[in-house]
């Protein structure tokens, strides 16, 4: 059960980190996620199952196009609405509804959707059989975790970030376009869904409905460790995650989707920018 | 270097004159004054005489979306940007759907009773939010109807998933189709009132700056369960009126759809506005049902639509159309 | 991007034609068959397929015979979106009056199946006077009926959830009397019809001397099953009765595979139905996993013919095999019903059609089809009632193995198990 916390806790964090990455850096709360999430999935499907194409091959391209799909909704549609936060909710809300709706449309139902597992089978672990997949999950979510700790504090570009991430007046008289920079995290944030999509999805089937949950997830997640702090997505997956498990052991599975939310709104009753979040009582309340 | 040249925007001699108070010296100011509020106002009624029966059934949807747009309106005019509308939606649908189902209370009473008491229940159920601001009030609107769902289909208190149905019917189309246009206009006019009125100028100063509204001496707290009620109530009316005109509820009062309706129509219509919303669900309303036939994929050009406008007309329609009205441009 | 976007437009529409049923006009004025239900899904859009090609083969045999005139079936659908997240109940059923009004039908087949627009679907069936054969599994609906059996007679259903429970409870009488097994863990999805279901065998359970190691309901798009799957391996449970209709229960066959549960899942679960589930979770993960199709001819019988007849119709004329367990062959044989009952009663009133199906007695792909109180009567003979089928997945192909009669062979127990 400790097992089964612990990994989901990490595929939450795995799931919000490219929301938060977005919106800790340009700011844009991105709606479209949990649709980017499925796009991912059912990309790496395609070319998988479709066109044969080998796994590997088939990830990368995946994430690429999700990554310049990403990088097209900031360059052509969010550029203009810079500021307006209720608009860019609405549109980024309204792009993912397309991509959702248009799947669905197209006919995506049904189980056959499924990518198969990099390595099947399942070794145990502390008394309690784990699936492999869930394993490279853990292994390979930590691993993302790290990168992006290292990138963002000890490269030039991850600096750009962080400095546009502070205030993007002070660093455009440095030199750094912010636009230019939030676009890039909005590549990386999709792409970083859409890796996490392919690390995910071969534990169950890709279902057009998900988009939806996904959502909500990263939004909790995100909510509760603050918007922009890294290791506050870390520590609220890992909140969430055992919240989640506990209360389906030992009080009633059919709330444990109440969990997550409840949760969330106690956070922002409480301290509405969240664990790890760093923003000004005064900014938030009245 | 190449000097650019820039719109200028003069009123039309005609809006100079009618903004003062010898408007009634001539006919033609009259007209120039009245034509945009009466037409509309016309319009809508000839469409519902003169619709096919199933477009009349459309048109009730419509109003009822129309004066939850208002609704949405009036609170995002008072600086609550709600992403939850269904809540207060759902809120009404099921005291209306509870008091009909459990006590058997007719509709003269449940219709009412619901609109009143949605209207408190909700501003209780929002009050520990209140206090937030901006994004983080928005979030918690939009989290409270999917938390009140999962409860409801965990606990199974009313009806569950499978929720309420075989309520008392409205009696008769015609009787909905003049409740529904007058809820809306009383909607319309009503909050076009209050906002121009003393309260009014409070309420949208809390908007653009709670804090000095607060350095006023003036309780923001109070005022904005004052905000809410309004809203609310409009919409538990809402909720009230299509659980008896489907005679039935359920859990997908919460539904999604129920919430992102009232903000396109504002998006689509114009922020701040009232009449804007109304504009834009008249729009969307039927354009969404013209698209029926495709299925699914009119929930793709409707969101395609969706962004379209708010990347190129960001003001919305409303605003623009009333510009176009009222002042000539010209490249200077 | 806006020439794919085009494209993918492009696409849609030539869909949408496509499946907008395209049934050759004769001169006579057609038969509408009004078919309102959230077609966007597995099971709905197959459903729609069985009963498109249901009006081309009456029309093929000249149609139904109506006051001396041949006239054709005409299939109107409308897709009500009521089966999926975030669609008000008001749009549902505004899509199902929009088919009422415009199209006109004479007669309502399949219907929408989650339960809340079905009930609230009833009053209108009443209001616009529309005979209607239905497929949802709310146990309310007869509950409904009930209150006022006057005033909703317009309304009859394929399906009961109690029948499932009676082909349970005998699938358990089975594995216990041949391999000793006495301790069941159910996890349910957190609907009604299922939870039902779930409660009605944990009733059985009790009486009959299991012991159920626990109960789960998991809502709507749960993803993680690990804690009952803990719980069932901690108590030494023999088998798993799962029962679920939602995508992600897939990931509850896949962790129970993962985490090594010593328990069959012998229930209901969608993902692992179709024929293609073995190619797409792989044979080691449905081998010895027993499910339960709520009406033959989804699966193919070899002991009944029409059912596999139905079964190879379809993959002829979509070129697909079936995938759901549920829907597809009952829309199918309530098109034949519908059109019987319109000859027998040589008229489209619905006083006389309502009585005309009350007195039904077709042989279909389901087996013998009669009402009973507006609701289909099953049983464990084709030749007698209609039947559900229970099915064992062996060497990657499904085995009938419940009732007696179709059945293919027993139930085995898995290799890991010996």
């Amino acid at each position: 059960m400790l097992v089964y916390g612990f990994i989901n806790s990490i595929i939450l964090a795995l799931i919000a980190l490219g929301f938060s990455m977005t919106f800790g850096i340009s700011r844009v709360a991105n709606f479209a996620h949990g649709s980017l999430y499925v796009l991912g999935g059912l990309l790496t499907w395609f070319f998988l199952i479709k066109a044969g194409l080998p796994y590997v091959i088939s990830v990368i391209a995946a994430v690429m196009i999700v990554g310049v799909l990403g990088a097209a909704m900031y360059r052509f549609l969010l550029v203009r609405l810079r500021g307006l936060e209720l608009a860019e909710v609405i549109s980024t809300f309204a792009l993912g509804l397309i991509i959702l709706e248009l799947m669905r449309s197209m006919g995506i139902m049904g189980f056959q959707y499924r990518l198969p597992p990099f390595v099947p089978g399942s070794v145990s672990i502390m008394g309690t059989y784990v699936g492999i997949q869930r394993l490279i999950i853990v292994g390979a979510g930590l691993f993302l975790m790290g990168i992006i700790y290292l990138f963002v504090h000890h490269t030039r570009l991850g600096l750009a970030f962080r400095g546009v991430a502070q205030d993007d007046h002070t660093a455009l008289t440095v030199g750094i376009n912010p636009d230019r920079i939030s676009m890039l995290s909005l590549m990386v944030g999709s792409m970083l869904v859409s890796l996490s999509a392919v690390l995910i999805l071969p534990l169950g089937t890709i279902s057009v409905d998900d988009g939806y949950d996904i959502l909500l997830k990263s939004l909790a997640v995100c909510i509760i460790g603050g918007l922009e702090s890294t290791f506050g997505v870390l520590a609220a997956a890992f909140i969430l995650g055992y919240a989640e498990v506990l209360t389906s052991m030992y009080i009633s599975s059919s709330l444990s989707m109440v969990v997550p939310l409840l949760c969330m709104l106690v956070i922002l009753l409480i301290k509405p920018s969240g664990l790890f979040g760093k923003h000004k009582e005064l900014e938030e309340r009245i | 270097m190449k000097e650019k040249r820039r719109r200028e925007r003069i009123d039309r001699p005609i809006k100079a004159v009618t903004d003062d108070i010898y408007c009634i010296s001539s006919f033609r100011e009259i007209v120039y004054l009245m034509l945009p509020r009466a037409l509309p106002i016309l319009l809508l009624l000839l469409a519902v005489f003169f619709v096919p029966l199933y477009w009349k059934k459309v048109l009730v949807i419509t109003f009822i979306m129309a004066i939850m747009a208002i609704s949405w309106d009036f609170l995002a005019s008072c600086g609550l940007i709600s992403l939850g509308q269904a809540l207060f939606f759902a809120v009404g649908a099921y005291i209306s759907g509870g008091l009909n189902h459990y006590l058997g209370l007719p509709i003269y009473v449940t219709v009412p009773m619901a609109t009143l008491m949605g209207g408190a229940i909700s501003a209780i159920l929002i009050l520990p939010a209140l206090r937030l601001r901006g994004m983080y009030f928005s979030m918690v609107t939009l989290i409270i109807p999917l938390m009140l769902m999962r409860i409801i289909e965990a606990t199974k208190i009313m009806g569950g998933t499978e929720g309420m149905s075989g309520l008392s019917s409205l009696p008769g189309l015609p009787f909905s189709i003049a409740v529904s246009v007058l809820a809306l206009f009383a909607a319309l006019f009503g909050l076009r009132r209050l906002l121009s009125s003393d309260n009014g100028m409070i309420f949208l100063a809390l908007k653009d700056n709670d804090r000095a509204v607060e350095a006023s001496g003036l309780n923001t707290l109070w005022l904005k369960v004052k905000a809410i009620y309004i809203g609310s109530a409009l919409c538990a009316f809402c909720g009230a009126f299509m659980t008896h005109y489907y005679m039935s509820v359920g859990l997908s009062a919460f539904a999604l759809d129920l919430s992102i309706f009232p903000i396109a129509s504002c998006v689509l219509g114009g922020v701040g506005t009232l009449a804007g919303p109304l504009l834009g669900a008249v729009i969307l309303g039927p354009l969404s049902e013209a698209l029926r036939s495709l299925g699914t994929f009119r929930i793709v050009i409707y969101s395609a639509l969706l962004v379209i406008f708010i990347a190129g007309l960001p003001e919305g329609i409303f605003p623009f159309l009333k510009r176009k009205y009222e002042q000539t441009e010209r490249w200077v | 991007m806006r020439r794919r976007m085009s494209l993918s437009v492009a696409v849609c529409l030539f869909g949408f034609l496509a499946l907008s049923p395209a049934v050759s006009f004769s001169a006579e004025q057609p038969i509408v068959i009004g078919v309102p239900s959230s077609l966007k899904m597995l099971e709905s859009s197959e459903a729609l397929k069985a009963i498109i090609m249901a009006a081309e083969e009456i029309n093929a045999k000249g149609g139904v015979k109506l006051g001396g005139t041949n006239r054709p079936l005409k299939v109107a659908s409308i897709d009500t979106r009521g089966g999926e997240p975030g669609v008000p109940i008001s749009d549902a059923l505004l899509a199902i009056e929009k088919l009422f009004l415009e199209q006109k039908p004479d007669a309502v087949v399949l219907g929408p199946f989650r339960s809340e627009v079905l009930l609230a679907a009833m009053d209108l069936y009443s209001k616009y006077k529309m005979v209607s054969i239905n497929v949802a599994m709310t146990p309310k609906f007869i509950e409904k009926y009930n209150t006022d059996p006057e005033k909703y007679k317009y309304c009859f259903r394929m399906l009961n959830a109690k029948y499932v429970v009676g082909y349970l409870m005998k699938t358990m009488s089975k594995l216990n009397k041949d391999y000793g097994f006495n301790k069941v863990y159910i996890v349910v999805q957190d609907v009604l019809w299922a939870t039902a279901i779930g409660n009605g065998m944990k009733g059985w359970f009790e009486k009959s001397g299991w012991q159920v190691a626990g109960m789960d309901a998991y809502p709507t798009g749960a993803s993680d099953f690990s804690s009952s799957l803990l719980k069932a391996q901690k108590a030494g449970a023999q088998v798993l009765m799962p029962i679920f209709d939602m995508a992600s229960s897939g990931t509850l066959a896949l962790q129970w595979k993962d985490m090594r549960v010593p328990a069959v899942p012998v229930g209901f679960i969608s993902p692992l139905m179709g024929s293609k589930s073995a190619e797409t979770f792989g044979n080691d993960v449905v081998e010895g996993v027993v499910n339960i199709a709520f009406q033959a001819g989804n699966v193919p019988l070899a002991k009944y013919p029409p059912a596999t007849d139905f079964f190879n119709a379809y993959k002829k004329r979509w070129g697909q095999e079936l995938q759901a367990g549920h829907m597809p062959s009952e829309a199918y044989d309530s098109v034949f019903v519908m059109a019987g009952a319109m000859e027998k009663a040589n008229s489209l009133d619905p006083e006389k059609l309502i009585k005309a199906i009350e007195e039904a007695d077709y042989n279909g792909s389901i087996g013998r089809i009669r009402f009973k109180n507006h609701e289909i009567v099953f049983g464990e003979d084709p030749a007698e009632t209609a039947i559900l089928v229970v099915y064992q997945w062996k060497n990657g192909k499904r085995v009938p193995v419940f009732p007696d009669i179709v059945a293919e062979g027993p139930i085995d127990k898995p290799n890991w198990m010996k």
